[in-house]
Order: structure tokens, then sequence, then C-alpha cells
């Protein structure tokens, strides 16, 4: 039994090593993995582009994503992937192309982190929105990529029309 | 008149620091656009000249999985020649130095570990008895030394080796690592440079504090190396509050500089609203890198870099290389470094335009000419590797 929990304990800390500083308590899972459960699922996929030590991301999983309801609304409808910003880790894009996590934030031409990066259960972009965000702000995100009003609409235009 | 001599002086500057490019070639035979090419390594070390020839190592997936290639030119060819698979399995991350009289030794990540081969000839070699990653190689002085990350416990650590040649045949005398403690967090991305002593310096990505953090250390002979040091001169530390550990700092590149000197470039987000700036220190001769120095100018001071790599000389002749967005798409830019500061940023005709021109790969040869490479990525055509020649005017 204590062999098992200290496998348990170790399997943790390996995982927190290779996902840096993805919030707690979410089931984020690598890009390939997250993308795969998508097309399995249909759900979109919720990604969240961080750095190791990066404050910003620590203060909004602290303030932010410690939110119980949050959790639950992400978590039962977004499959989570974590990317970290400057890992030399693997991922396979949805056009086939092999790149590294840290590749990934010349793609979506990252600036700074946090990035949120909302894409179809096939991997294609919807919206990215960078920097700390609020509950309200996620919630109002959910509506607008569950709601498919992205199809319509940008994301500022949504928000402008909100009631 | 001194008034006078110094605006002398400042116009000259520009011209002084002029290339002349020659008209880019493409050095891979088989596009496509499900082709992916790749030119990232453990220093940027895809390109190197040997005597006359220029070699060129990648890596693409045309046989359907990720595989590493090298293709020469020698000086008097017109084109590249054909390229020579250099892996037998999945392979990534490819580096070459130059030998002389047109040998060359390249290395790479296989199977989780990594090799290295002589060429034209030779046979691969398994370099890592652990798993291991991100290789880099240097030369200098009649030494060839390796770096690689290598798992060590739960974390990587960065080892250096020194290589032997028995003609055509590499061996590997010694394999140390810079630390003999188990790292305490992930380490990775090593770059290496020789020395016109004859020393050898290594820096790399450092999690220990935390956060990403450039680390360097050196040694006189290769076994023994010094406690590591910060690269960067920006201090770890949270943010108000107790949040994060520090900004980020990564893909650490190294070169010999002078007579004695090593400088490096690395990409830096202490300005952590405009993303990655391309950072450098020196160290003159004294084993000990200074201050801290922004690379780009500031028309690229709002947009991230990328990709920077740094490459010099014995002659003192030093070159900063990268890519940005700041005309709109991916564009390759350089930078000389005059002796007091890094100049205007020049965009490198042929890497410079319409279309994303990103991933520079860099080396000076023995005559001073530079050799720049990079990908020319597009979505209709398939994304090519270019190469071109510079000349100072």
């Amino acid at each position: 039994m204590n062999l098992i929990k200290m496998l348990l304990a170790a399997s943790c800390l390996w995982a927190g090593a290779v996902l840096a500083d993805p919030p707690k308590g979410y089931p984020f899972v690598g890009y390939d993995a997250g993308l795969a459960a998508a097309r399995a699922s249909g759900k979109p996929i919720f990604l969240y582009f961080g750095r190791y030590g990066c404050a910003w991301c620590d203060h909004t999983n602290k303030k932010t994503f410690s939110d119980v309801a949050l959790k639950k609304l992400y978590t039962q409808n977004y499959e989570l992937v974590y990317v970290d910003a400057e890992s030399g880790k693997r991922l396979t894009l949805p056009s086939g192309e092999r790149i590294t996590e840290a590749e990934l934030g010349v793609r979506l031409q990252a600036f700074a982190t946090p990035l949120f990066v909302y894409l179809t259960p096939q991997g294609d972009k919807i919206v990215q929105i960078p920097g700390f965000k609020t509950v309200q702000d996620f919630r109002d995100y959910d509506r607008y990529v569950r709601g498919g009003h992205y199809k319509q609409k940008t994301l500022l235009e949504f928000l402008g029309s909100k009631s | 008149m001194r008034a006078a001599a110094l605006l002398l002086a400042v116009l000259a500057l520009p011209a002084h620091a002029a290339w002349e490019w020659s008209a880019p070639l493409t050095v891979t035979s088989v596009h496509g656009v499900k082709i992916f090419p790749h030119l990232e390594s453990a220093n940027r070390q895809g390109v190197a000249v040997s005597g006359d020839t220029v070699g060129v190592v990648w890596e693409d997936n045309r046989s359907g999985t990720p595989q590493c290639y090298l293709a020469m030119k020698p000086a008097a060819a017109a084109a590249f020649q054909p390229e020579i698979p250099l892996s037998a399995g999945e392979c990534y991350e490819p580096v070459m130095t130059a030998l002389g009289a047109g040998r060359f030794v390249a290395a790479w990540e296989e199977a989780g570990k990594v090799h290295a081969r002589v060429l034209p000839g030779g046979q691969a070699l398994q370099l890592s008895k652990a798993d291991a990653v991100q290789i880099t190689l240097a030369a200098g002085n009649g030494t060839l030394y390796a770096a690689w990350a290598e798992q060590a416990g739960r974390f990587r650590r960065i080892v250096v080796a020194q290589l032997v040649l028995h003609g055509d045949a590499l061996g590997v005398k010694t394999v140390i690592p810079v630390e003999a403690a188990m790292p305490a967090d992930e380490q990775g991305w090593p770059a290496l440079a020789v020395a016109g002593d004859g020393s050898v310096t290594v820096a790399w990505e450092d999690r220990r504090n935390r956060h990403t953090v450039p680390m360097v250390s050196h040694s006189r002979d290769g076994r023994r190396f010094a406690a590591p040091a910060r690269l960067t001169d920006h201090k770890s530390g949270s943010a108000p509050g107790g949040l994060g550990a520090g900004t980020g700092a990564m893909r650490p590149t190294l070169t010999a500089w002078g007579e004695r000197g090593v400088a490096a470039v690395w990409l830096d987000k202490r300005d952590f609203l405009s993303g990655y700036d391309v950072y450098a220190a020196f160290d003159t001769g004294s084993r000990r890198f200074g201050k801290n120095v922004r690379v780009q100018d500031n028309f690229g001071d709002s947009i991230a870099q990328w990709h920077a790599r740094i490459v010099g000389d014995a002659d003192g002749r030093l070159v900063a290389l990268w890519d940005d967005a700041r005309d709109g798409t991916p564009d390759v830019w350089l930078s000389d470094w005059d002796g007091e500061a890094f100049g205007d940023d020049v965009a490198v005709p042929g890497a410079a335009g319409p279309g994303e021109q990103s991933d520079p790969l860099a080396t000076l040869d023995a005559a001073g000419s530079l050799h720049v490479v990079w990908l020319d990525r597009d979505v209709t055509n398939g994304t090519r590797i270019r190469y071109a020649r510079a000349e100072r005017k």
C-alpha cells in the first residue's frame, strides 16, 4: 500500500515537472493527448500556454482557476491542454508537422504568458487571448466558443453585444 | 575637428557593417505541402564550412517519419549536392561542425540516444548510454567536444564529452557531467564554444530556480568544470504577492570570438510584455560573462524575437541573427557587433519580404564570409531550406 502511495506521489511529481505550471486539480494533458481526446469526444480544446515560473500564470491560477464552478465548467466541457512556452517537448500539429512546445509559441505569435487558446475538436484555432483574465471573462469566452458565436462574430464583437 | 572626426566615424559605421549577398540557393531537393523541414538544434549548429565545402543538416518527414539529412556544396558548385540521410530511425535536432579539408562531424538524437558520425564516410556511433537529447558540437585547438542533455534520475542534466578521431571513426574519450550532483530540476539545450586558448565553455537552460535561466560553466581541459554561473544578469525572484519565480530566458547560443573570448546570445523575456528579446553577454577571456546587452534595435523592441544565434571568429568578427515579424511577417535579421555595441538591425536579402522567412543558422568561414541558412515557409508550395553567402563590402 505504501509502495503504491509512493509511486502515485512520484508520478504526480513527475507530471508536475513535465507540465510545469498548470492550475492545480485540473485534468490538463499534453497537446497530442488533448487533440486525440477532442477528436474522440467532440469537445473543443482549451489550451493553456503557460511558462514555468510565470507570475501572471500563477496569479491567474490562484485568483481565477481556483473558482470551483469555473473548474467544473471547463473540466466538463473542454479537453484541457497545457503547453509549456519554453519546453522542447514535441507535439504534432493537425497538419502533421512535428514541432516543439516552444515552437508552438512562435506559430501563435505569443508575446506574453499566460495565453489561452480555444480550438475546435479538430485543432483549428477559434480565438486566442493573452494575459490575466477573471472568472467572468472565462465564462464569456465559454459562451462565445460553445455557443458557436465565433462563426459569425469576432470575440470583441461578441463581448460588445453581450447582455 | 573632433566633432568632424566623430561624424565621419558615425557615417562610416553602416558602410563598415554592410554585407554583399549571393543569390539564395535552395538546399533541399524534396518539397511539398506535407513535408516539414526543421532547423532547430542545440546552439543552432546546423551549418558549417570545412575547407571550401558548406554543409547543412536538418530534419524533415519526407519518409513519413522525422529523419535527419546532410547536404553539401563545394564553393565552385552552383547548387547543393543531393542530400545524404544521417539516421536510420526517427531523428531530431541534428548539428554539425567542421573538421577541415571538406570533412565534418554531424550529431543528432535518434531512438532516445545521441549519435555522431564523420562525413563523408564514417559510421554512426551512439554517444550516450542513458537517454539523451539536444546534442551540440564544437571543435577547436585540435579537440572535438559534444554536449547533450542526459537523463539523470527525474531530470536531464548537461554532460560534455571529448571525442576522438581515428580516420573516419569516432570514439568517446571522456563523458563528464558539468555538475557531479544530480540535477534539482530540468536542464537542456546546451551550447558549446572552444575559445582560442583551448578552454571549453558550455551554456544551457536551467530550471533549478523554478524558472528558466541560462547558466554557463567552463573548463580548461574539458574534464573539470567550474561551478555554474548565471549567464543572465537579471535576477530570479517572485513578483509582489509571491507570484511566480522570475522571467523566462531560453535557448542560449555561444561562439568563440577573438583571441580568447566567447560571446553568447539568448532569448530573454525580462520585458515580459513584448515577447522574447535577444540579449548578449561577453567573456573576453576571464571566463566570466559580463553585463547583458540587448541586441535588437528599438524598431524591434515591441515585438517578439525568435531563433537567436551568434557567430564569431578569431579575427573578432561577431554577428547576431534572429527572426521577427516587425514588418508584418517573419524575416531574418542580423546585427554586427562594432566593438562597443550592436549596430542597426539589417534584414537579410532573400530572407526578408513577403512570405515567412525564419529560423536562421549561420557560420563565419576562415575568410570571414558569412553563411546563412533559413526556412522559407510557403503554405501553397511547401517549406524550403534556403542558403546565402555574404562578404563584407
